[in-house]
């Protein structure tokens, strides 16, 4: 197992450390037990997030000092709490047995504005840009940055390039940007400085789904080259 | 107030910057204390009453009033229809919050009725309120609220005698920001640490609802080993790699990735809300132990507050 490590974030949140690398096992570690804790949550319990290699749990303060007995210390009780519900993990593949999700991907020079740039700078031609960011399987190591944003591990080091020296003041939502060993897909418009290489149809966040995000820490996705018309078909769907 | 149940999404919390003079104008009305409230920015807003209105207003660095009259805080008023609010600059602070009874009529949307700018959702269509909106109070309202409206109901401006004390000396206070060591303030070399705690920070004025800013001694740190982003909340202060502080506020990011020198006790978020560019603070060091005494004192002053109003107009 994993070390497991509890901190007292504020007066209402501790984070749990497991460990300080990133890994896919981690990533494994830390989806199972979210979801544990998720179907087995504590009475004043609000929210768990997920990040590289700590879970951070929110709750009510009121309500965890109401637990018996009293005089225990609020972050006590959720580290007890924890600590206990970590010994009973037994499954921590749930993510690996699950398909990963397909994101389609225009990546026509309309959509993938700094896609003729990166294959500038790494050398490679366009089509084999796209062959070999839709070969690979990314894993969401957390959702941060803004609302729906996923952090994705496993990018294709051939396609290492850096930031556009000056940031987009309105990157479209929807654009696949790349940067570092970074991929990652814009939920919004917003300001951003990764090189764009396409668009997905999908609406990465919208806030009438009951999972805003449409991923989640710990899911598995693959890129899938679209044509246009495909993509105006996802559009208006 | 504010949403924490989709942090897991990146949504932030938002809300107001002062809850807890938020909290007052809500509970002085007989409110919920998750009603929405309107967030006034320094002054400048002008509203008109198209019906009879009960009002509660409470914060810092502006006042309301009716033809003239300064419109006490924290306490219910009732205002006549066909007249003109006006907020007016007056003291320190900047942010003032209006509640009605009732509470405003926004949309709950992901379990909050709290604006998020950036993303464009939740109070007004995701926006900040414009001259020409008109705002119109839900129509469910709590006995208690129906009792102070029968009870203040007339043909001119009234409020009772009682009001709900601040807890917060503002000017005071931000002289002795309360905070916590966090998690990386190890990595910062012993002559940043104890200045961190004992010099003037001033706030910039590049601060908005993200994050405030401070100027002040630079904070070094004993090694740059970059360290991988984890969660953050309104009240950690982050220091950026030029070794500037910068505390978090209602609509900062999730995650962050800069070292956390200090968490905010949280009776003191409020605190930093009220806080204008070219304020002088100083940060003292307590423990979680007394935070969360600090935090329950608070709780206990605001619950004994609405118990007391419940009592006087319900029984």
């Amino acid at each position: 197992m994993d070390s497991f490590n509890i901190y007292q974030l504020n007066e209402n949140a501790v984070t749990i450390e497991f460990g300080k690398v990133i890994s896919e096992d981690r990533l494994q570690t830390i989806t199972a037990f979210n979801h544990k804790l998720q179907q087995h949550p504590f009475p004043g319990f609000v929210a768990s997030v997920p990040a590289y290699c700590t879970l951070t749990v929110h709750f009510d303060y009121l309500q965890v000092s109401r637990w018996v007995p009293q005089k225990v210390k609020c972050f006590e009780k959720v580290n007890n709490y924890l600590t206990e519900l970590y010994g009973t993990l037994t499954n921590v593949n749930i993510s690996y047995n699950k398909p990963a999700i397909e994101i389609p991907v225009c990546y026509n020079a309309e959509f993938g504005t700094d896609i003729d740039t990166v294959s500038q700078i790494t050398g490679i031609p366009v089509d084999e840009v796209i062959k070999i960011h839709t070969s690979k399987i990314y894993m969401v190591h957390m959702i941060g940055f803004i609302p729906g944003f996923a952090y994705l591990g496993g990018m294709d080091k051939r396609l290492n390039v850096p930031r556009k020296a000056k940031v987009n003041t309105a990157v479209p939502a929807g654009a696949v940007g790349i940067a570092g060993e970074q991929t990652g897909i814009y939920p919004f418009k917003t300001p951003g400085g990764w090189q764009i290489i396409g668009c997905t149809p999908i609406e990465m966040f919208d806030i009438n789904r009951a999972q805003s995000s449409y991923l989640k820490a710990g899911d598995r996705i693959k890129f899938k080259s679209v044509i246009k018309q495909e993509f105006e078909q996802y559009s208006r769907q | 107030m504010g949403r924490r149940q989709h942090l897991a999404d990146a949504v932030p919390v938002s809300g107001a910057m002062d809850t807890v003079s938020a909290r007052i104008a809500n509970i002085t009305l007989g409110n919920d204390s998750n009603c929405a409230v309107v967030e006034l920015t320094y002054s400048g807003a002008v509203f008109f009453a198209e019906t009879n209105l009960m009002i509660s207003y409470a914060g810092e660095g502006s006042v309301l009033t009716v033809n003239g009259e300064t419109l006490p805080k924290n306490k219910p008023v009732f205002i006549p229809e066909g007249n003109y609010i006006e907020q007016k600059p007056s003291g320190t602070g900047c942010r003032v919050y209006l509640a009605i009874a009732g509470g405003w009529d926004v949309p709950v949307v992901l379990g909050s009725r709290s604006t998020y700018l950036p993303a464009a959702f939740g109070g007004r269509e995701g926006r900040s309120l414009q001259g020409g909106d008109t705002l119109e109070s839900l129509n469910e309202r709590s006995v208690i609220t129906d009792k102070i409206f029968a009870a203040l109901q007339s043909s001119s401006v009234k409020y009772p005698s009682w009001q709900v004390s601040s807890l917060n000396d503002y000017r005071k206070r931000s002289k002795d920001i309360r905070v916590v060591p966090g998690r990386e303030s190890n990595r910062f070399n012993g002559e940043s640490l104890s200045g961190f705690f004992t010099e003037a920070y001033t706030v910039s004025v590049d601060s908005n609802r993200m994050g405030i800013n401070l100027i002040g001694m630079v904070l070094n740190r004993l090694n740059n080993t970059e360290m991988l982003s984890t969660a953050v909340t309104p009240g950690t202060i982050q220091v950026t790699n030029s070794g500037t502080a910068v505390i978090l506020m209602a609509d900062c990011q999730t995650t962050g990735g800069y070292p956390r020198i200090a968490q905010l006790a949280s009776v003191d978020l409020a605190i930093c809300g009220q806080l204008v560019p070219g304020d002088k603070i100083y940060f003292s060091q307590i423990t979680w132990i007394e935070a969360e005494k600090l935090y329950m004192h608070q709780e206990e002053h605001l619950y004994k507050a609405a118990l007391a109003i419940k009592h006087k107009y319900l029984y």
